[in-house]
């Protein structure tokens, strides 16, 4: 039995369905344990290998299960289609290191400032709250590597199509205050974020990131509590992360309660080698090279997405319909996002839905009425408000991150 | 107009009381783990080494990719990522993982994943602590500290006093764990033969 959840492909030919396995015997259900990993449906994202289980895990809806430990979960592509806020339920899943926490309590938690600061000290949740004042931003949270599965030459790594990135509202205090309060000395260079995950041998390195001083203290960064106005769910921080709007999330160190002020550029694994990108301007090679020099991956380059239709789907001919989607950039804002139904031949200029801040995703709609029985290649591309854009062939990198192709999605009127 | 009894209001103030002090933590129970790896003459290496730090989808999900880019990871993982695959075992496990999981492909190998594994030592220690090492016991159980496991000599505490604390030991070698010790749960180790076992769990045992 084959359902259309009205999926997206982003980049494929090949159609995207999810597959209703329905599972019924006795062994499919995990009797006992209280916590069932049913895998009653599984989608297949358009790439080899691309076939995986819808899970369940806490405080979540099913969602495409990448590894089960540590837990990865990507989101499936309909739900961008649902609100311009992506629910905490439906959020993605990234983990680097097996040791996860599990069971936290809010109130003895405590985050310490230590290092390179006049005053090292240590707070509470219920102290962040008190103590500084909350900030509301909508921001988008993008996996570093999202889309990797598309990438030609394929690359190792985590194989996601486009789920692993999500937008919420954000709640919590700003960082560049928690870090006066305890003084940046002078001579400081970078602020380190470790969070509760640990690794489970002891020669892997923790997972810890690092900040430049100036972006740290730039007070947009903020150490979050609340998600969409909820606290965090456990497997997105809670009860603290790293918000930092703009940026990969591979910065946004969740359960957050070590921060560190240093005055060297931090050489942790997890930044070197780990999460570089080639030191250019486009953040790419030819594919199957190396670069020759590298840089930290920091901002989010320009991306856009249909929406309202799934790769594969029927449309009718004659038959006016709204086209919809997104767009985001790294925080300059979208300026525009052309739409063309002819495979990048034509491009008509969309209408921009509400502004929820230069850091969110900005709906773009279109009317579109196909006026033929044929295939159509449907194509979006935006452009920020500094003028990047996206390219129309794919830029390839060797670890497969910061994919910004101009998507192609193909449907037919019939 | 309703009347509300005055043990209700005390049931209220206690009720905020008690929740204010004393809110639970918040704790989730994730999904068991249901992956496993594709049976094949090495499957008891992947077993034993990969799956002590992810499960296995971390390689089930990759892309088939050429025996270079298998030689590349297991490299890193030794490298980056201290997993104590002793050197005897690598070839047998690229063997495994290009067998299963690996193509003859077309595309072209990055130089970056190219590079031979760099010899790493070692060293293995005799007797029992050496099937430790060889079954990479020692990648979640140390001696005398909690890693991922608990360690040797907390198990040896536990069972200290317990006659059938062998056979206990040994079908937890051989089945895998329960999750008695905490949330990761221990994969079976069938591979291990039934005189290794033995000499392990007389060791382990022993730890004081």
């Amino acid at each position: 039995m084959f359902t259309n959840l009205n999926q997206q492909n982003a980049a494929g030919s090949r159609r995207r369905f999810l597959q209703t396995t329905a599972l019924v015997g006795a062994g499919s259900l995990a009797v006992g344990s209280g916590v069932a990993a049913l895998a009653a449906e599984t989608v297949t994202l358009p790439f080899v290998n691309g076939d995986r289980s819808l899970v369940k895990y806490p405080q979540k809806r099913p969602l495409i299960l990448l590894t089960t430990r540590p837990p990865q979960l990507e989101t499936p592509f309909s739900v961008f289609n649902q609100g311009l806020l992506t629910p905490n339920d439906a959020f993605f899943v990234r983990y680097h290191l097996s040791e996860v926490p599990t069971e936290i309590e809010a109130e003895t938690f405590q985050i310490t400032i230590k290092g390179k600061v006049n005053t090292p000290l240590a707070f509470s949740l219920a102290e962040l709250k008190a103590k500084f004042e909350a900030i509301e931003i909508v921001a988008v949270n993008q996996c570093s590597g999202n889309g990797r599965g598309f990438f030609v030459p394929r690359v190792p790594g985590g194989q996601m199509g486009n789920g692993a990135m999500g937008n919420a509202k954000w709640k919590g205090v700003r960082l560049k205050e928690v870090l006066n309060q305890a003084g940046v000395a002078a001579g400081a260079k970078q602020v380190t974020f470790n969070g509760l995950d640990r690794p489970v041998n002891a020669q892997t390195p923790d997972f810890v990131k690092a900040l430049d001083v100036d972006h740290a203290l730039d007070g947009e960064v903020l150490l979050a509590y609340e998600m969409n106005g909820e606290p965090l769910p456990m497997l997105n921080g809670f009860p603290l992360r790293l918000v930092v709007p703009g940026y990969f999330g591979t910065y946004w160190v969740k359960h957050l309660n070590e921060i560190t002020v240093v005055d060297e550029t931090f050489a942790g694994f997890w930044m070197n080698p780990a999460y570089r990108i080639p030191d250019n301007e486009c953040a790419c090679v030819e594919p199957g090279t190396t670069p020759a020099k590298t840089k930290p991956i920091a901002r989010f380059n320009v991306r856009s997405f249909i929406t309202s239709l799934a790769d594969g789907d029927t449309i009718s001919p004659g038959h006016e319909l709204t086209m919809r989607g997104i767009a985001f950039d790294g925080g300059y804002g979208i300026r525009e996002v052309l739409f063309s139904p002819d495979g990048g031949q034509n491009w008509h200029e969309t209408q921009l839905g509400q502004d929820l801040g230069q850091y969110s995703f900005r709906e773009w709609t279109i009317p579109f009425r196909p006026t033929q029985r044929s295939a159509y290649e449907l194509k979006v591309k935006a452009t920020n408000r500094i003028g990047q854009s996206q390219p129309l062939t794919p830029l390839w990198n060797p670890a497969g991150y910061m994919r910004n192709v101009v998507e192609t999605m193909r449907v037919s009127a019939v | 107009m309703k009347k509300i009894h005055p043990d209700g209001w005390l049931t209220i103030l206690l009720t905020c009381t008690t929740l204010s002090l004393t809110a639970a933590p918040v704790k989730i129970e994730l999904p068991a783990e249901t992956g496993v790896f594709k049976t094949g003459p090495g499957v008891e290496i992947a077993n034993g080494q990969c799956l002590v730090c992810h499960s296995v989808e971390y390689v089930a999900t990759q892309p088939p990719l050429p025996r270079a880019f298998w030689t590349a990871s297991v490299k890193k993982m030794r490298e980056k990522y201290g997993a104590a695959i002793p050197d005897e075992q690598v070839e047998p496990l690229l063997e495994y993982l290009a067998a299963h999981y690996g193509a003859v492909v077309t595309n072209p190998v990055p130089a970056s994943i190219s590079n031979s594994v760099t010899k790493i030592i070692i060293q293995p220690a005799p007797g029992a602590a050496a099937s430790a090492t060889k079954y990479g016991c020692l990648g979640c159980h140390n001696v005398s500290v909690k890693i991922v496991g608990p360690s040797y000599r907390a198990i040896a505490d536990k069972y200290r006093n317990d006659p059938a604390a062998q056979a206990k030991l040994t079908e937890q070698i051989q089945k895998g764990g329960s999750g008695k010790w905490g949330p990761i749960i221990m994969p079976p180790f069938p591979q291990i033969t039934p005189a290794e076992t033995k000499a392990l769990t007389e060791w382990i045992l022993e730890q004081k």
